[in-house]
């Protein structure tokens, strides 16, 4: 096995690390399954060509990042032009392959994971600037710079995008407990 | 007061982890000795707590997971070299270093080398075709190979499915902003067909909608991409001059492309076919004449 061969399975190992959270970016980009995995594939294709560009202190998980979020950029900028893309802002149950962890508890358990219900719909259900700056932070884990290289703007902005977003989610998930609970999550609860 | 709406705005930040050195032991000190600003803490930090506990959000398909580490094994990290330049630049240093071997004499070498660049240089001219030293890929090859290996995983679903030129030819019109003619079926009519056109489809290069056509040849998929001269020039990768006409080779992720001009018109042919894909001209060349042109593109030797 060559130097390459080797750097190249040590970078398959690594990548493949992070589809789920690639996956996740992508659906909240495209909100749609078979684009978002579409997107994925795209983003392992491009980045296993540009591998060998990373600086070895880079952080890889928001490289993929960033390279997922040029590609989307670049294919919504084509779309502009042409009648082909369809941001399916309303489709919010779609693809939706949502991760449902067991605990111990059974009790502690259904409520857990109405909560989580509640707050992957109260996300699904922001303008796509807030609900992306949301996942990146709250899910993800980024840091504000981190977050402002994968989105291609100041860290200032970040901080701010991500008190409205926050703010916004928080008003949502208090609407929401009140009473007027999306038809989705009723028909869950019921 | 004033210290409290400090820290306040403070709060998210702190949270996250973006607090550092003075201003983080700043707030601290402030939130041990202020109970309010305490209390807003908490819930924030309850309140994230809660968004936190819903992560992952999405986990992937097993079938995308199945794909894209296919897509990790099969890609190879950079772009390869073909064979022909391999030999080619082993050939130079093998040259370079045995020149510098052959003499201690800066005069006499520095004539050996002329003349060995030179009978190099003839014998360079007589054997080959190519007249231009290989570069990479040009953007137009790798972004046509993308759009091959796409088709390919089936996430290039064709927008007509046809084997008739004609009505192809019919359907970009008024769809791309150049005239682009698919010529009809050349081939001997008493033979079976070399190969069979699928169908096409509008793809995206350069913020301009380009052509993509697919055939099949003995099974094997071919991907024609067609654009417009003034969007993209064919450029890179190995030149091959033939009957006045410069084809750009290059091999991207193990398939063979070539792009050329003709026209007005960008093309560029993918195909897994031999030696450098050459038969997949016959899409629009299967005339028996043309394949004299087709002929002339083989490597050397074969």
């Amino acid at each position: 096995m060559t130097d390459l061969d080797k750097t190249s399975s040590a970078f398959a190992g690594a990548a493949l690390v992070h589809i789920d959270a690639l996956y996740g970016f992508a659906m909240t980009l495209v909100r749609n399954q078979s684009e978002a995995e579409d997107l994925v594939q795209e983003t392992y294709l491009r980045a296993v060509r540009a591998f060998g560009q990373l600086m070895p202190d880079s952080n890889l998980k928001s490289w993929m990042f960033a390279i997922m979020r040029n590609i989307w950029l670049n294919q919504l900028r084509h779309a502009r032009s042409g009648p082909r893309f369809v941001e399916l802002d309303a489709d919010t149950e779609e693809g939706a392959y949502w991760l449902d962890r067991v605990t111990k508890d059974p009790h502690a358990s259904y409520v857990e994971k109405i909560e989580r219900q509640e707050v992957r719909a109260a996300i699904e259900s922001l303008p796509r600037l807030h609900r992306e700056v949301i996942l990146l932070r709250d899910i993800e884990g980024f840091s504000y710079q981190q977050i402002a290289e994968i989105l291609g703007c100041p860290a200032g902005t970040v901080m701010s995008r991500l008190g409205r977003a926050r703010e916004k989610l928080r008003l949502l998930l208090a609407e929401w407990r009140v009473g007027s609970r999306p038809q989705a999550l009723k028909a869950n609860r019921a | 007061m004033k210290q409290c709406e400090g820290a306040r705005a403070q709060v998210a930040f702190y949270l996250d982890n973006e607090l550092k050195g003075d201003e983080l032991r700043a707030f601290e000190s402030h939130l041990a000795a202020c109970p309010d600003c305490r209390r807003l803490c908490d819930d924030e930090r309850s309140f994230l707590a809660l968004v936190r506990a819903a992560r992952p959000l999405y986990v992937a398909p097993p079938e995308l997971r199945d794909q894209v580490e296919r897509t990790l094994s099969n890609a190879p990290a950079t772009y390869a070299a073909s064979p022909q330049l391999r030999r080619r630049v082993q050939q130079s240093i093998w040259q370079a270093s045995a020149t510098a071997l052959d003499s201690s004499n800066a005069r006499r070498a520095s004539m050996l080398a002329f003349i060995a660049i030179f009978i190099l240089a003839v014998v360079w001219l007589i054997a080959s075709r190519r007249d231009a030293p290989a570069s990479g890929p040009s953007e137009f090859a790798v972004r046509a190979v993308e759009m091959h290996q796409r088709y390919l995983r089936g996430q290039l679903p064709l927008e007509i499915s046809s084997v008739s030129p004609e009505q192809i030819t019919r359907w970009f019109t008024g769809k791309v902003s150049f005239n682009l003619e698919l010529p009809p079926y050349q081939g001997p009519p008493d033979q079976e067909k070399l190969y069979s056109l699928e169908g096409a489809r509008l793809v995206g290069f350069n913020n301009d909608d380009a052509a993509y056509v697919a055939y099949q040849m003995q099974q094997r998929p071919i991907s024609l991409v067609v654009t417009s001269n003034s969007v993209v020039l064919p450029s890179g990768g190995e030149e091959i001059v033939s009957q006045g006409m410069t084809i750009h080779y290059a091999l991207v992720d193990g398939y063979k492309v070539m792009t050329w001009s003709h026209k007005g018109l960008t093309y560029a042919l993918v195909s897994d076919l031999e030696e450098f894909g050459q038969d997949s001209c016959i899409v629009c060349h299967a005339a028996t004449k043309d394949r004299i042109f087709i002929e002339s593109l083989k490597p050397k030797g074969k």
